[in-house]
């Protein structure tokens, strides 16, 4: 298990942080994941098989970017 | 595992790549610009909109022909909505597609279709929303706008924490002292750091003595006395004196840093009230575009209007805000937090700022927490000359590791010793030695009785030291006993005044202590604590902290040397700062100044977020309440609507800001 610290670009609605969340617990090998819309900051845990390709494009595919992703 | 390892390295070179902007933050800026442009752009063809739709409709002011009118603000309209608002129309429509609503789903499906009718008009007998439309559009920009301000000013504090640090240093090489950037120190670089510059990283003063303003980190208002050995602390401020310093600790792991990483883990962490706002949240904008074509149906069953379906149900549509809900808790969570930080509290669960409202009782731990955790010594007896007495003991004690040897080292302030002969440290008695040509010995009452010393003259006053909670030595020379010297672990200076407060506040507050119940009763009534529960060892305090929480809820406050699982076990574990060392695992808040007025501040400031976040919620939800079903019932017009929409976003964010005014 890791965790995923990742900086996204381009939320400005509360439904935007819930749906970017959504996402990323779609994303097979993601357990739980949780974004701030105030820090446009976001975190999941995930399994070691999860890449930061996968992370970005599962915040991508809906519309908004990633600036930043780190893995602890 | 190949594949993996490049899979990694790759992370690295990304996260290395974009590290250097990592916390400057150009992004809320930016965003914030960003609005202010498409703000500006949008009312410049929305006024002239408007100024067609109201001549028309209110003043009766018939400039072109009705069917000219509609061209040209659909033409005057066309860059509001597909220009300045294009993002909002691109991302909601995208979201329509993708199952993954938001706000610009609700938003572009509304001004859509309200400027589709302005093209059916043209060919049918459809009254013309398309002025409504761009309308909509410039106000959801300006409310978008002043949100993004707002909340930017929500986290002013964090903001000012990561302006803090300081950017360059000097460094000696040699003799020369060497200018260079903060993140080019290395571990064990002496640092130069003349009156009124920030010290660049942590450290450890190797030559030089001032006083440090340490308020911006740990709420600290006086500044502190800094001499060879003290620990000093990145970003504070040397006031009078130049201090040469080691470089302790740099970049992630200072001080300054750790506050930041907590502070931002604390923000992005979700608190137990918030649960249900997030869940609906969640399913707000299926269920409003759901309600929306229900209610036109309904109208349009009801009354075959369309025009009025129409109007109601984009009415619906732009309405239904969902940043209400959204932004109520996490930003006067970040003011508040923010607030705690300017102060030196650092609030590492959110959820304690919840939970701290049914906290009933309130542990101490008391070396370290209630007192200084540093013995000092308090009275001084002597059958000889108190001067004489204490160069002795000092000579003799300065070769003793002992807490209490140290206390009597640090009063006698010798600046030579007397040469000692023969030392002897007896373990767990006291020491003794040959000064010049006498024996001395300085013990607790069983070395005396055990060396056959007579000390029935001070038995009177050693009998009341011992009763004030003091442990008394006394010292003999040439088997005569010469005077006795009480030490103590004296409170911190405002412990009195904070647990004063508590119990004005109808807590109950608890002393937890390893010490013997007199002495552990004497200094619980100094500190104005009635409870105590005495001989309690190091690893009993949880269990201990476990019985209490049948009768209520615990707040435990402790340093986190020893009491790290009491501090877990409790309800709200308030960890207290020791120099510069953190207990940041441990608490649930954590003080980074060792005060107790800390957790007073700390319970004040949670109590008012908390109500704070309460008030936001309601208001989110009434909002709700009222407005959607409004709108459903065609009581709003479309334009309305929005502006209704963007003020209670905008109401949210600014009462949050307003938690500022709050004396803490």
């Amino acid at each position: 298990m890791k965790k995923a610290k990742i900086e996204i670009i381009g939320m400005h609605c509360a439904s935007c942080a819930s749906n970017i969340e959504r996402s990323l617990k779609k994303t097979p090998g993601v357990k739980s994941a949780s974004v701030s819309l105030l820090l446009k900051k976001g975190t999941a845990e995930c399994e070691d098989k999860v890449t930061w390709e996968d992370i970005e494009k599962a915040v991508k595919r809906i519309g908004y970017n990633v600036k930043h992703i780190e893995f602890e | 595992m190949h594949e993996m390892k490049h899979e990694e390295m790759k992370e690295e070179q990304e996260s290395h790549s974009i590290n250097g902007h990592h916390h400057d933050a150009p992004v809320e800026d930016e965003e914030i610009k960003d609005w202010w442009k498409k703000l500006v752009g949008s009312w410049l063809f929305a006024i002239p909109v408007a100024f067609l739709m109201l001549s028309s409709r209110i003043f009766g002011l018939e400039l072109f022909s009705a069917r000219l009118t509609t061209i040209i603000i659909l033409v005057i309209g066309f860059p509001v909505m597909f220009y300045f608002g294009w993002s909002t129309i691109r991302g909601g429509i995208r979201g329509l597609f993708t199952f993954y609503f938001n706000m610009d789903s609700l938003i572009a499906l509304g001004t859509l279709v309200a400027y589709i009718t302005g093209i059916a008009s043209l060919f049918s007998s459809t009254l013309d929303y398309s002025g409504v439309a761009a309308m909509i559009m410039a106000f959801y920009v300006t409310g978008k706008y002043v949100e993004a301000k707002a909340r930017g000013r929500a986290s002013q504090e964090i903001k000012k924490l990561l302006e803090l640090g300081a950017k360059k240093a000097r460094v000696l090489q040699g003799k020369q002292e060497i200018e260079m950037d903060v993140s080019q120190i290395k571990i064990g670089d002496i640092m130069v750091i003349r009156p009124g510059e920030k010290v660049p990283t942590d450290g450890l003063v190797v030559k030089g003595e001032s006083s440090v303003d340490e308020s911006m980190v740990t709420g600290e208002s006086l500044p502190v006395e800094k001499k060879k050995g003290s620990n000093l602390i990145g970003a504070t401020i040397n006031q009078d004196g130049i201090l040469y310093v080691k470089a302790t600790k740099i970049g992630k792991d200072t001080f300054l840093a750790h506050i930041i990483k907590l502070v931002e883990e604390a923000q992005s962490e979700k608190i137990p009230i918030q649960v249900l706002a997030d869940k609906i949240t969640s399913i707000f904008v299926p269920s409003v575009l759901v309600l929306s074509i229900l209610t036109f149906g309904g109208w349009f069953w009801l009354s075959s209007s369309l025009n009025r379906a129409i109007a109601a149900s984009v009415s619906v549509l732009v309405i239904a805000c969902p940043c209400a809900l959204g932004l109520a808790t996490p930003t006067a969570l970040m003011v508040g937090s923010g607030m705690g930080a300017k102060l030196g509290i650092l609030i590492r669960k959110g959820e304690a700022m919840q939970t701290i409202k049914k906290v009933r009782f309130i542990v101490f731990d008391k070396t370290g927490t209630i007192t200084k955790g540093k013995p000092e010594v308090t009275n001084i007896s002597a059958g000889v000359k108190e001067n004489y007495l204490l160069e002795i003991a000092a000579s003799l004690e300065h070769l003793s590791e002992h807490p209490i040897a140290k206390a009597i080292v640090e009063k006698a302030k010798l600046k030579k010793y007397r040469e000692v002969k023969g030392f002897k440290v007896l373990r767990g008695r006291g020491v003794e030695g040959i000064i010049g040509k006498s024996n001395v010995v300085i013990g607790n009452r069983f070395l005396m009785n055990e060396k056959k010393i007579l000390f029935k003259d001070f038995d009177g006053e050693i009998e009341r030291f011992e009763s004030q909670g003091k442990t008394v030595m006394i010292i003999a020379e040439k088997g005569k006993a010469v005077g006795i010297i009480a030490v103590a672990d004296a409170l911190k200076e405002d412990s009195v005044m904070a647990i004063t407060t508590l119990n004005k506040q109808e807590y109950e507050t608890i002393m937890i202590t390893g010490d013997n119940e007199k002495t552990a009763k004497a200094i619980a009534k100094e500190a104005g604590i009635s409870e105590v529960i005495a001989n309690v060892l190091p690893e009993d305090k949880a269990k201990k902290v476990e019985e209490l929480q049948k009768k209520g809820f615990v707040a435990f406050v402790g340093d986190g040397i020893n009491d790290a699982p009491a501090l877990k076990q409790s309800n709200v574990g308030i960890a207290m700062g020791t120099g510069t060392d953190i207990a940041i695992e441990s608490g649930d808040i954590v003080l980074a100044r060792g005060s107790l007025l800390g957790v007073t501040q700390a319970i004040n400031l949670s109590k008012a977020t908390f109500k704070k976040i309460k008030q936001n919620l309601f208001w989110a939800f009434a909002y709700n309440v009222v407005a959607i079903p409004l709108a459903v019932a065609g009581l709003l017009h479309p334009v309305v609507a929005e502006i209704a929409m963007a003020l209670s976003s905008i109401t949210v964010v600014t009462n949050a800001n307003l938690l500022r005014r709050k004396k803490i």
